[in-house]
């Protein structure tokens, strides 16, 4: 590539003074439509040229920029993207813009720009990313859903893909409580991933959540923008919790991206026999936090002062304690009926009325202990986060 | 020259009395057959002559006329090869006309004048001493089968030329072998083979005991069709009457091989690629009973029951509803019985491996969303037992011997179909899962443990009031298996474990909403 620019020196933080401003601004959106060139090229580029016009000029004359972004710099038109833009509800903050939040500059490739619907990024409050696995298991969903109600319940945001799985987990159990959550999209701002997602992208919105893309609209969702979009999650949140992923899954990537930038990772654990345990067991052996409940990242953030609770047992006794003991890792009735010597219809009947007591799950066939969040009481959650947490806002 | 014999053609499994008259008069050698036959019949023409001349006997070269009556009623089944061939011997003489009164004849003939064994033979001989008749004569190989019916004189024969000897006197047939050579007991499967799976084994004796239908959810190699093909051998054994009606639809569809009556209870496992015809009846030309007949009184197992042609599924409603099967075709349209238990089998998701702890599940969301879709529909109401079967890890399966065998489970069995008996009677239903929704929840008394219990199901796991009756019923025959007369917690709490595997559609709107 004929980049004059020393690799070596890593371009400064921000952008140029009136990069992508005013008149600069149609040559930012078309920028933002090149798809050969990566995101950290055009930052080095935005500092060596000083302004969109001149990068433009610069892929244009083939000083810089992949041969097949130069072509399509001749078909692309800032005002048609700002059209678009407009079509599809939405709207593209560039560098400057209250949208184009300074977190994103920690990125050593910051985004040119990001196209955003709803509430303003800046007025969002701080933000934890829960990410894992699109095909994840039903343990996974309720710790994802379970996580998202707690850091919801006081007050943080929760930010997450858009896909099935664990993404959609994480916005559910946010919005259950009322929470808001901010979904960064691996396509264009009109494309959301996946189709059936529709639905609840609008849920997001309509609980004054944000939906974020770095893509102009009309850009499909496609396998290579995910490790980029994965980036700006780990941008937007202060911290990043991996329930679940398998080896070298998207999650892992979002967690790298959350440590070159100096955001904290927790990782939740699993079965050691699954493999969708692999990459947050990976995170912990290599130092993130481990996540027990909501609390540990509370307390991670300063923000939850108390011990942080274990599973609460609940108050049983007699045949459905020790039915309960039983569960300390999934089991089948069969197992649980020979440890508590009882016949396999006693046994069937106990767990299913711990199951009913929204205690215990069957998962598969096997029951497990149901991942129970203990709200934050009162007196715990004296920190409350506007007030503890230095970059709010 | 005239004669007249008597015969029986098949409908459905039903068979009617005909006469079958034979005429020889003046006119080129011909043989003409009237009166409504059908394709099967018409098929025998060229066959009858040659067997006639291999027996040693005369085909009189003159114009031949068969008449089958009553005219209106279409004949068909190739048991009216032989039939017709002793027509025209009586017709010709060559047999005394006195000799073949009071006789049903039935069989299918070679061209080397054999009998060759017959579909339909049971429908036949039943149909036979209902219409007072006192002998039959049959295949040989048939004969077992024909000597069930009761006050019937039963002649197998070998061949055409054994028949004539015996009506001129000069042949005496074997006597029918015994019952002793219908089928074995002991080549069959047992439960004690299943080892663990404890929670599955008991759904197979609650569905057993309430004549319940089962969905098995699970991956592959997790046993569910070594659990299935094991509920036949827990059942209570088939009382005469069912077990006629089983060996007539086995008859008729040419399976019952020999034997005399069924007595194990029939498992008839067809595959998913099964036609519509194959899996409810019908035939272009003749019509046969399906699969879900040949599995009356016993267990229709569907594996892999998403791969069904959907229209064979939804034509399994009427069945389930009714106990029979109306096939209708151009050229008629008859009902069979289809009174069976259903156990459906599964995967949880298109690859088979949701929720398995050590294999992940590489299937794409909405494809499993839209596979477990298949698996709700209506058909699945009227599945009261829903299980997942998780495939056993090594440590699982340590130390676990044999299970119990399935005679200890059938008594068991056996004494909660007693129970319901008692209280189903004046209902005109002989078990739970037979009782309506609604009649249910007036006839099943609960303690009000039980009732709280299962109310609060409706709001904890967003039971709907489908899922409450199909629980009730579930736990009046848990209740039945304890010897209790009223429904209790413990049995509705039980009764609400089997739900598990299948989302209610309504239930799973519940939750998401």
């Amino acid at each position: 590539m004929p980049d004059e620019t020393n690799d070596d020196v890593p371009a400064p933080r921000g952008w140029p003074a009136g990069f992508g401003v005013g008149a600069d601004r149609e040559d930012l959106l078309r920028l933002t439509a090149l798809r050969g060139t990566k995101p950290l090229d055009l930052h080095r580029l935005a500092w060596r040229e000083g302004s969109a016009r001149a990068s433009v000029r610069a892929i244009a004359a083939g000083r810089a920029g992949t041969p097949g972004d130069r072509d399509r710099l001749d078909h692309v038109d800032g005002d048609e993207i700002a059209s678009a833009v407009e079509a599809a509800g939405a709207r593209f903050a560039g560098p400057g813009d209250a949208d184009y939040v300074d977190r994103l500059l920690d990125l050593p490739d910051p985004p040119l720009g990001i196209f955003v619907v709803g509430t303003p990024l800046a007025s969002q409050p701080p933000s934890v990313a829960i990410v894992g696995s699109r095909h994840c298991s039903a343990l996974g969903r309720e710790v994802a859903t379970g996580l998202a109600r707690g850091l919801a319940a006081v007050g943080l945001s929760v930010t997450s893909g858009a896909a099935r799985g664990i993404d959609e987990a994480a916005h559910v159990g946010a919005l259950a409580v009322g929470g808001r959550t901010i979904a960064v999209l691996g396509a264009g701002i009109d494309h959301p991933y996946p189709r059936a997602g529709r639905g609840f992208l609008s849920r997001i919105l309509e609980a004054a959540g944000t939906v974020v893309a770095e893509y102009p609209p009309g850009v499909a969702p496609h396998a290579r923008n995910f490790p980029a979009r994965n980036r700006l999650i780990a941008a937007i949140a202060t911290a990043v919790v991996v329930v679940e992923g398998v080896d070298r899954s998207g999650s892992r990537i979002t967690a790298d991206h959350a440590l070159d930038i100096g955001r904290d990772v927790y990782a939740v654990p699993g079965p050691i026999t699954s493999p969708l345990s692999f990459t947050p067991h990976e995170l912990i052996r290599d130092g993130a936090t481990l996540v027990r409940g909501p609390e540990d990242v509370l307390h991670g953030l300063g923000l939850h002062t108390a011990r942080p609770a274990t599973v609460p047992a609940p108050s049983l006794e007699g045949a459905e304690l020790a039915a309960w003991d039983a569960l300390e890792i999934p089991a089948l009735a069969d197992d649980v009926a020979r440890r508590l010597r009882v016949s396999i219809p006693e046994a069937i009947e106990l767990l299913t009325g711990l199951e009913l007591r929204g205690l215990v799950r069957s998962v598969g066939g096997r029951f497990e202990r149901r991942f129970r969040v203990a709200p934050p009481t009162s007196d715990e959650g004296s920190a409350t986060v506007a007030s503890a947490t230095p970059d709010a806002g | 020259m005239y004669g007249r014999v008597t015969a029986v053609s098949l409908l459905g499994v039903g068979g009617h009395r005909i006469v079958v008259e034979a005429h020889v008069g003046r006119g080129l050698p011909s043989l003409t057959i009237t009166g409504l036959p059908g394709a099967a019949v018409n098929d025998a023409r060229d066959r009858i002559r040659p067997a006639v001349e291999h027996a040693g006997l005369e085909w009189p070269l003159r114009r031949v006329v068969v008449n089958l009556a009553p005219a209106n009623l279409r004949k068909d089944g190739p048991g009216l090869d032989l039939p017709i061939a002793m027509s025209v011997l009586v017709a010709t003489s060559q047999v005394p006309a006195r000799a073949v009164d009071d006789v049903v004849f039935t069989g299918e003939l070679s061209l080397k004048g054999e009998l060759v064994a017959t579909p339909g033979v049971l429908s036949v001989a039943i149909a036979a001493a209902r219409a007072d008749v006192r002998r039959v004569v049959v295949p040989a190989a048939n004969g077992v089968e024909a000597s069930q019916v009761e006050g019937l004189d039963v002649i197998a024969a070998p061949t055409l030329g054994d028949v004539v000897a015996y009506l001129r006197g000069t042949w005496t047939p074997a006597p029918p072998a015994s019952a002793a050579s219908t089928d074995r007991l002991d080549d069959e499967v047992d439960l004690r083979d299943v080892r663990g799976q404890l929670q599955a084994r008991r759904a197979l004796e609650v569905a057993a005991a309430g004549g319940h239908n089962l969905l098995l959810l699970g991956p592959p190699g997790a046993g569910k069709t070594m659990l299935a093909r094991r509920l036949p051998s827990i059942l209570p054994d088939m009382t005469r009457d069912e077990a006629l009606e089983a060996s007539q639809l086995h008859s008729v569809a040419g399976l019952l091989h020999g034997r005399g009556v069924l007595r194990r209870r029939p498992f008839r496992a067809p595959h998913h690629s099964v036609s519509t015809s194959g899996l409810l009846g019908g035939g272009a030309t003749y019509l046969r009973p399906g699969e879900v007949s040949l599995a009356t009184h016993g267990v229709l197992f569907l594996d892999e029951f998403t791969e069904f042609r959907r229209d064979a599924i939804e034509g399994l409603r009427q069945p389930l509803e009714d106990g029979r099967v109306v096939v209708t075709r151009a050229i008629g349209s008859v009902a069979f019985p289809a009174r069976f238990m259903l156990v459906a089998a599964a995967n949880p998701c298109p690859c088979g491996y949701a929720d398995d702890p050590r294999r992940a599940c590489r299937c794409r969301g909405d494809r499993v969303e839209s596979y477990r879709q298949r698996l709700s529909g209506p058909l699945l109401d009227r599945v009261d037992l829903r299980l997942r079967v998780p495939r056993l890890t090594k440590q699982e399966l340590i130390g676990i011997g044999e299970g119990e065998p399935s005679e200890a489970v059938r008594t068991r069995v056996v004494a909660a179909r007693e129970r319901q008996r008692a209280r189903l009677a004046p209902l005109g239903v002989g078990a739970n899962a037979d009782v309506p929704g609604p009649i249910a929840r007036r006839r099943f008394p609960m303690t009000a443990d039980a009732e709280r219990v299962l109310g609060n199901a409706v709001d904890a796991v967003h039971l709907t009031g489908r899922g409450f009756d199909r629980a009730l019923k579930v736990a009046r025959t848990i209740a039945d298996l304890a010897g209790v007369d009223r429904v209790d917690r413990p049995h509705v709490a039980e009764a609400l474990s089997y739900r598990h595997g299948v989302d209610d559609p309504e239930e799973a709107r519940a939750r998401a909403g």
